[in-house]
């Protein structure tokens, strides 16, 4: 554990190094916060939509936000270059574990990023009240955790895919177009029509915001909050290893650039 | 029993064919056109410990692909390779602990940090214990001088500087095989004299070692052994001073003839040698096993007036020049 440990911590401190840059990261997140919240404050006025009121859909749209911005400033471009530009090579020549090194960096470039984002939802949900009980903040929390995992294993997954495909920038733009529609960040899933609506609830993508904002809102309790939970899990589980199988492959394709 | 071995070892790379831009790659997803390219063709390598190895060749001739397959990085396409009774490509980790690897063009620093801290976190990577951490620390401030770079940011270093500290990195666990993947590229004289003669210690210390390299003085300072391979294939083999004797039989004598006695005379006088040049200025090109520099100017003596003089000796530079531009057949 000691290497990985090492990295996360070499990673928080590094992200340390980017303080403006991040501090611009925060700024531009929270504009989009506040520009969404707009968006829907004009869009429902008093009344509801899909079953979401104002008070509602606020809280949707922290958790949302939150979910959203978790791991944004770590960037995919970060895992991908690492390939496209043959760092690859030097990684592989230590006794550690790509994936698991990959994950420790991740983790450890979310230092700067959880605090900021503690603080701008709490200062949403202080300015306009509506908190939860603590049973729905727990499952919440819960929930929230596995975002973390299952973030990384989206951006390792598509930053892999330049073994094969060497563009990176496409695929990242759809892979983020598709998070955001079939996680529920574009807009709760409910809204979608129901052909749409029910395979997305069962895909990996729901548990990034769709799952800890039901949790959040008290949607989902009991049997109903477990079977979310679990899914969300079984999906962390199924692309972790999957992530696996697939580097197993991708090391077949690998052509390491640049000499 | 060599401690690399490598036999009939292949990679084969299948590089996409495909159209410019994001479209080009999006329909190279769907009409995938590939062209096969052998990098490294066939080679046997047995490597004994202690051997300090120069491995030469042009551009492309599969000098990183090779030593990325003894990393166990590239998965061969066929052939066989063991490193230290183990198979890199199936156990990486186990074969990563034996190895240190420096590829002269990348870094392995944390960019943004203190070398001090990347040094750091390969002491947890190998897992190496405080005593032996902070030995080999002060081991390596010795010959590298690397104690004035800890404190400074990665990006903040000079090219030597830097090259310095990753060769730190590269050997902090003291591997018993190393691999240098152009470890003096880019450098100056002096940090270069310095590299080489780090290298040269390593190898009295009985590391092994494996250099790639374009630097021809590298080669004739570290190691004693030469394989040049072009195109995939090994093409020599063997000791540095029997390559010199086989392929760099040529010594060159320049005279200034102070007489005026045209170069034809002289030509005509030394029917073994090669003699060119203009007006008084001649050049003669002579094997050192046929003749010595002394039974040359005695016999060019006896039919000019000579000036100055000056010899050159044969250099493993001619050899690798006329084998990389395909004038010499090994």
């Amino acid at each position: 554990m000691k290497p990985y440990l090492s990295m996360f911590l070499m990673s928080a401190r590094r992200t340390f190094a980017y303080r403006l840059s991040a501090l611009i990261g925060w700024l531009g997140g929270g504009a989009i916060l506040i520009s969404s919240l707009s968006v829907w404050h004009a869009l429902l006025g008093e009344g509801a939509i899909a079953g979401y009121d104002w008070p509602m859909m606020k809280a949707y749209l922290v958790v949302a936000w939150a979910a959203g911005s978790i791991g944004a400033s770590q960037g995919d471009w970060r895992m991908a270059d690492r390939i496209r530009e043959g760092h690859v090579a030097t990684d592989l020549t230590k006794p550690v574990d790509y994936q698991g090194s990959r994950f420790a960096e991740h983790a450890g470039g979310l230092a700067t990023e959880i605090p900021a984002i503690l603080i701008a939802a709490s200062a949403v949900i202080a300015f306009t009240g509506s908190i939860p009980g603590p049973a729905n903040v727990f499952l919440f929390l819960l929930s929230f955790a596995c975002v973390v995992p299952l973030k990384f294993c989206f951006t390792y997954l598509t930053a892999m895919l330049c073994f094969w495909t060497h563009n990176f920038m496409g695929i990242s733009w759809a892979k983020d177009a598709i998070i955001w529609l079939f996680s529920g960040g574009l807009i709760p899933l409910s809204m979608l029509p129901v052909w749409l609506s029910v395979p997305a609830s069962l895909l990996p993508f729901a548990g990034i915001t769709a799952t800890p904002a039901a949790l959040y809102l008290g949607q989902a309790t009991g049997a109903e909050a477990a079977r979310l939970l679990g899914l969300q899990v079984f999906w962390v589980l199924a692309l972790w290893f999957g992530a696996r199988l697939l580097w197993r492959g991708a090391l077949r394709a690998l052509t390491v650039h640049g000499g | 029993m060599g401690l690399v071995k490598a036999q009939s070892l292949t990679k084969v790379f299948r590089r996409p064919q495909k159209g410019p831009g994001l479209r080009g790659s999006v329909k190279h997803l769907f009409q995938r056109r590939f062209k096969d390219v052998p990098a490294v063709n066939g080679i046997d390598v047995s490597i004994e410990a202690g051997e300090a190895v120069a491995y030469v060749g042009p551009n492309g001739a599969g000098k990183s692909t090779t030593i990325k397959l003894l990393c166990g990085i590239l998965v061969p396409t066929s052939g066989s390779v063991e490193v230290a009774g183990v198979t890199p490509h199936v156990d990486r980790i186990a074969n990563a602990r034996n190895i240190g690897v420096l590829f002269g063009q990348r870094s392995q620093l944390w960019w943004d940090l203190p070398v001090r801290e990347s040094l750091g976190l390969l002491r947890d990577m190998y897992d190496l214990p405080k005593g032996f951490y902070q030995q080999r620390i002060e081991r390596l401030d010795e010959v590298l001088g690397i104690g004035e770079l800890m404190p400074v940011l990665a990006r903040k270093l000079s090219l030597g500087q830097r090259m310095r500290a990753d060769l730190a990195a590269a050997l902090l666990h003291q591997p018993r095989i190393v691999y240098l993947d152009e470890p003096t590229i880019g450098l100056d004289i002096a940090v270069k004299d310095k590299v080489r003669k780090f290298l040269r210690e390593l190898r009295a210390d009985g590391t092994t070692l494996m250099l790639t390299t374009h630097d021809l003085g590298d080669i004739e300072d570290v190691c004693e052994r030469i394989i040049i391979i072009d195109e995939g294939r090994k093409i020599f083999d063997g000791p540095l001073a029997q390559m010199k004797d086989s392929f760099a039989r040529t010594r060159r004598m320049h005279l200034h003839i102070t007489d005026g006695t045209p170069m034809d005379v002289i030509a005509k006088h030394l029917s073994t040698a090669d003699v060119s040049g203009e007006g008084s200025e001649v050049t003669i090109a002579f094997d050192r096993f046929a003749h010595t520099a002394g039974q040359i100017i005695a016999a060019v003596l006896q039919v000019a007036e000579v000036g100055e003089f000056h010899l050159d000796e044969p250099a493993i530079e001619d050899v690798v020049r006329k084998v990389y531009a395909g004038e010499l057949l090994v």
